[in-house]
């Protein structure tokens, strides 16, 4: 066994002791602890990505003595590899972007707290993504929610304990209902780790046995993680969530945790159910007229939004939308599509909010359309950046927004039920994102009479903002200008899973 | 090869500069650069049209089967031509007109980008190269309509956006079934469509043209999606409502050029239910534009609307899918092109001396600039059709074109329409005109100033209204050179 | 169907209490009752796996007069399952109960609604 193949386990555990060492360190050393933690997590993925390239097939990683059917399980390939390589870069950039703001924002004691929940946030990720095992699996999405929630509620005021209450609710549902599942599906085929279950699950739908159990476990564990990951009529926690917390919060919930989730239902689907019976069943039907849904009301939500961030929150019910159509589509274009759109997304939001606040700091703190109106003169980095940002989400060429909305419709044409409304869907949702977006970089960019552009924040007060933002925009326009070796490896990495 | 490049990205990287250039407030110097900027351009393009004619250049592959890619051909030559040419006019003519106007850098900025966008939309090899540089174009000539900041300018801008992101969208929507049934994306003579999705998929890939049509005309203002012309045109400055209406309309002239011709090939549409509603809704449009400019009235509003008019002529004569309306459509994209730069031009120095909007006010405003309105008549009549001038040669062969043309009911149809429509031009250009020489009995000649606009903005009239005229009096050498390409496409 | 129902009473009673948790936690206005049905909703699971792992006539999985046959104990799993969800649930529990009591300081009232009214006049 290579020595690199260990990597997985070392990310998970290292996440994990850093967040409980830090429970001792002061507020700096929890600072810096994190920082190094996620950049060798990262530096390890990135490595492990290169080695499953290079290796060509995926491999399971036994964790402590028992052999397959007993013991718990790592398992790796390209798309495991590289979900935490990215999910390492966006984090960072989300920390690192919203640091300022979290200096000003949170209580001198919290600090070091906010760095634990960051470190436990990444290692539950890191094990959402590798794990082969689905009880784990549910310990993981719990320790998930306990952290976003801490996140969320970090910076106290009133509303931000109520979007966590509301947050916990919807996750408890969905995590309840996502336990019950697994329960079930552990009934019904004696394993819990997912190789297993797949082999029983498919003589179960040869032989046609246990038909509705099977398929109230599958209809059980898509809607309890899409309740989590904010799938349209299950959105009502997010916009106040994401709106108010405070920036890398914000960010790395929109940006990371939903998308963990629905990493996690895509294992489902490929490792745990398999594409064919889960195409068979017509869960998969309702998850697509739910993202085609999702992807115009959000729209229209964030459209009648009047506050900064709660819009871009609501484009992440759209967005969402995006990714369940194409995962509702059954087809392996339409789930690369969707892994695509999950990269775009993640890449795009965090940049948004992060380029948000930027927006909202030099106006006042006031987060009201009226009030930002020229503020990209104010502030010119964040002004740009958000207009990539939006530009990326409306969809225009060159950026990562353009590529998913390609690949969404490369998928729709080759299914010929789903073609038509799917591309409709698609046609509307572009023109509706571009509404919002467009309204509020061409607010943005509105000079105000009076006051001069001169006095707006420059570069050296804030070093690491602009990098950051930078980076973020570097990030999108690779996405958007050399997507085919992504695609690739989404490919490769999808074909690993069966 | 990279002349071609060069030519595109120039004058981008020359906008964004002046953008992001610190604003120190020195006009001078602004308009010394954006002048040298636009000259080096012309010399640019003119290399790449020179030298760079042979093979294709791939830029980047946005995926695999995705090239961005660009080649030059005749239909390139033609349009960078008029784009060049019109820029270089009202560029010089907003050095003088531009001096009322805030914010000045940024509209030479965006001026600038656009221009290097139409150059790629004019030397776009691929669909998906021209569907980039087309959002792109809307992307930064939407900066020119809400130049005012006037709650005005913002709605119009907004509606332009929303049109065009539809249009776009349709397009798009064409182009995710061309790519799946085309042998390629490259456009080529005579159409890319594989033989076999032909015969399989009629019905779906005549629905995807007439889609991709419908899109692409929204930017030519094709009824009925017209409605943001006639006020996302007026509200921009005038220099800059001059290239809007005379070369970024024909963005969408060519885009359904490159789709008809270079995609679809039009055997393959020819004598289909798409033909048959685009040539109504062409005839449609050439006739509601001329009523509706007869009715405005507002100098430039009326300009917009037969903005609208004169390019459904054009679509009309790529609709009638003969040589010669085919040669007629290419023609008058040119006259066109001038004779409409022209006339916002005029209405840009009216405003600028007299601030004078509607076309009442506008009674002896031949007394007070004689050399301008002599301009304005002379390109007026170009418009109408009247010969020798360059609008009578391209009506002329558009009419030819319909009536060898075996459409039935168009072949008559549509000279008849095309006629009427020339006869309301006459009626909503020429009373400025003859008002403006002739201001009647009761005119106070007492009050009469000179107010005849200075040097740098007669001059660039004058070249456009030469210009308009020379196409007239020679068109062998444009047809000469048209008809090479017109042998292979139609 | 009713002789698998009367044989599974116990997975029955479970699904029954499992909705009855989740139409609490659902639809209750007040908090507490929230978690009481949070707490439902879990130990409806729980009881389904226990029953599940349950095998009629033998014993616990604890090794006392030396190892004896396989046949002797039940599955052992489920009930290592049930051990880790009740300490999870019991640190969801502990969590939402904390949130509870900030909520209840600061506005006096366990009514989420009423929660939402107040901030949204405080203009938050």
């Amino acid at each position: 066994m290579d020595f690199v193949q260990n990597f997985p386990f070392f990310s998970i555990i290292l996440s994990m002791f850093s967040g409980i060492i830090s429970s001792v360190l002061p507020k700096r050393a929890a600072k810096w602890v994190n920082t190094v933690m996620i950049i060798l997590v990262g530096i390890f993925s990135f490595i492990l990505l290169f080695y499953m390239i290079g290796r060509g097939n995926s491999y399971t990683y036994m964790m402590g003595h028992f052999p397959a059917p007993w013991g718990n399980e790592i398992r790796v390939g390209v798309l495991e590899a590289g979900m935490a390589l990215f999910f390492c870069i966006i984090m960072i950039l989300s920390l690192f972007g919203g640091r300022k703001k979290l200096d000003e924002e949170l209580e001198e004691s919290k600090h070091s707290l906010y760095y634990i929940l960051a470190d436990l946030m990444l290692s539950s990720l890191l094990a959402l993504v590798y794990t082969n095992d689905l009880f784990t699996a549910y310990v993981f999405v719990e320790i998930n929610t306990i952290a976003a929630c801490g996140l969320i509620m970090i910076r106290r005021n009133g509303r931000t304990i109520e979007a966590a209450v509301r947050y916990m609710i919807m996750s408890l549902l969905g995590s309840g209902m996502l336990l019950m599942g697994i329960c079930m599906l552990y009934d019904l085929t004696g394993h819990l780790l997912m190789s297993n279950i797949h082999e029983q699950v498919s003589a179960l739908a040869v032989s046609g046995e246990y038909h509705v159990p099977l398929l109230v476990t599958i209809a059980l564990m898509s809607v309890g993680l899409a309740i989590k990951s904010a799938l349209f009529p299950f959105h009502a926690w997010l916009p106040d969530a994401y709106g108010y917390s405070t920036v890398s919060s914000a960010a790395i919930l929109s940006s990371l945790v939903s998308k963990g989730y629905i990493f996690l239902l895509i294992k489902i689907i490929y490792r745990v159910i398999g594409i064919d019976v889960f195409d068979g069943s017509r869960i998969i039907d309702m998850l697509f007229a739910f993202g085609l849904m999702g992807m115009i009301f959000g729209s229209l939500s964030a459209i009648k939004e009047n506050d900064v961030r709660r819009m871009i929150a609501y484009s992440s019910v759209a967005q969402i939308g995006y990714i369940y159509m194409g995962i509702g589509m059954g087809t392996q274009a339409g789930m690369e599509a969707s892994v695509f759109h999950i990269l775009t997304h993640a890449a795009t939001k965090s940049l948004l909010f992060i380029a948000a606040i930027g927006l909202t700091d030099v106006s006042g703190g006031s987060r009201k359309f009226i009030d930002l109106t020229g503020a990209a003169y104010r502030n010119r980095w964040a002004g740009v950046a958000f207009a990539v940002g939006s530009l990326s989400m409306v969809g225009v060429p060159l950026f990562s927004g353009f590529i998913s909305k390609l690949l969404f419709a490369q998928a729709a044409v080759q299914n010929h039920v789903k073609m038509l409304p799917a591309l409709i869907v698609l046609g509307i949702s572009t023109v509706l994102n571009a509404i919002y977006f467009m309204k509020t970089v061409i607010r943005i960019y509105t000079p105000v009479e009076g006051t001069g552009s001169g006095e707006g924040v420059t570069f050296k007060n804030m070093k690491i903002y602009v990098v950051t933002l930078v980076c973020f925009i570097i990030l999108n326009v690779f996405l958007g200008v050399s997507s085919q070796p992504v695609v690739n490896l989404i490919g490769q990495g999808l074909a690993m899973f069966s | 090869m990279q002349y071609m490049i060069l030519s595109v990205f120039f004058p981008v990287l020359a906008g964004v500069y002046l953008l992001i250039k610190k604003e120190r407030g020195n006009r001078k110097y602004l308009l010394v650069s954006t002048g040298a900027f636009l000259v080096i351009t012309a010399i640019l393009v003119v290399l790449a049209l020179c030298l760079g004619r042979e093979g294709m250049f791939t830029l980047f592959s946005l995926t695999e089967r995705l090239p961005i890619l660009f080649k030059i051909d005749e239909i390139s030559v033609v349009f960078s031509v008029l784009a060049v040419l019109i820029f270089l006019c009202a560029g010089f003519f907003s050095f003088e007109y531009m001096k009322q106007e805030k914010w000045e850098k940024k509209y030479y900025g965006f001026y600038l980008i656009i221009l290097g966008v139409l150059l790629a939309l004019c030397f776009a090899g691929n669909l998906i190269t021209f569907y980039l540089f087309f959002e792109l174009l809307t992307l930064s000539s939407f900066p020119l309509v809400l130049h005012e900041r006037s709650k005005e300018a913002v709605m119009s801008g907004l509606k332009y956006l929303f049109y065009s992101l539809c249009g776009a969208y349709m397009a798009l929507f064409g182009l995710y079934f061309v790519e799946r049934y085309g042998n390629t994306l490259t456009f080529s003579a005579g159409g890319v469509i594989s033989d076999q999705a032909v015969s399989n998929h009629m019905g779906v890939l005549l629905l995807v043209a007439f889609l991709m049509i419908m899109g692409f005309s929204v930017k030519a203002g094709m009824f009925p999606m017209h409605a943001w012309l006639p006020s996302a045109h007026p509200v921009a400055p005038a220099p800059a409502s001059a290239v809007l209406s005379a070369v970024i309309v024909k963005a969408g002239v060519l885009a359904i050029v490159r789709v008809v011709y270079f995609v679809f090939g039009a055997s393959f549409l020819r004598g289909s239910w798409v033909q048959t509603v685009w040539l109504t809704l062409s005839l449609f449009t050439v006739f509601m534009g001329s009523l509706l400019a007869y009715r405005e009235p507002v100098l430039k509003k009326r300009l917009a609307y037969s903005t609208v008019s004169q390019i459904s002529y054009i679509l009309f004569g790529l609709a009638v899918m003969e040589r010669e309306a085919f040669t007629g459509s290419m023609l008058h994209v040119l006259a066109h092109g001038l004779i409409k730069a022209a006339l916002f031009l005029c209405a840009g120095a009216i405003i600028f001396k007299t601030g004078k909007t509607r076309v009442e006010e506008l009674r002896g405003i031949g007394k007070e600039m004689p050399v301008l309105m002599i301009c304005y008549t002379f390109v007026s009549l170009g418009l109408i059709g009247i010969p020798p001038t360059g609008g009578f040669i391209s009506k002329w062969y558009l009419a030819k074109g319909a009536l060898t043309s075996a459409i039935p009911v168009f072949y008559w149809l549509g000279p008849v329409i095309l006629l009427v429509s020339a006869l309301l031009t006459a009626g909503y250009l020429l009373p400025v005109t003859i008002q403006g020489f002739f201001p009647g009995e009761d005119y106070d000649y007492g009050a009469l100033q000179k107010k005849e606009p200075s040097f740098f903005m007669i001059f660039p009239v004058l070249i456009l209204t030469i210009l308009s005229v020379v196409i007239g009096l020679l068109p062998e050498g444009v047809i000469g050179y048209l008809s090479q390409i017109i042998e292979k496409i139609v | 169907m009713g002789a698998n129902l009367i044989a599974n009473y116990g997975e029955a009673v479970a699904m029954v209490l499992f909705v009855i948790g989740f139409m609490n936690l659902l639809l209750q206005k007040n908090l507490i009752k929230k978690i009481i049905g949070l707490n439902i909703m879990d130990s409806a699971v729980y009881l389904f796996l226990a029953e599940k792992g349950y095998i009629n006539g033998r014993t616990v999985p604890i090794v006392v007069n030396g190892i004896q046959d396989v046949e002797t104990y039940i599955n052992p799993i489920p009930s290592g399952l049930v051990l880790t969800g009740i300490v999870v649930s019991v640190s969801v529990s502990a969590l939402m109960l904390s949130l509870t009591i900030r909520l209840y300081k600061r506005y006096q009232t366990l009514d989420l609604d009423e929660i939402s009214i107040r901030l949204r006049k405080e203009g938050l």
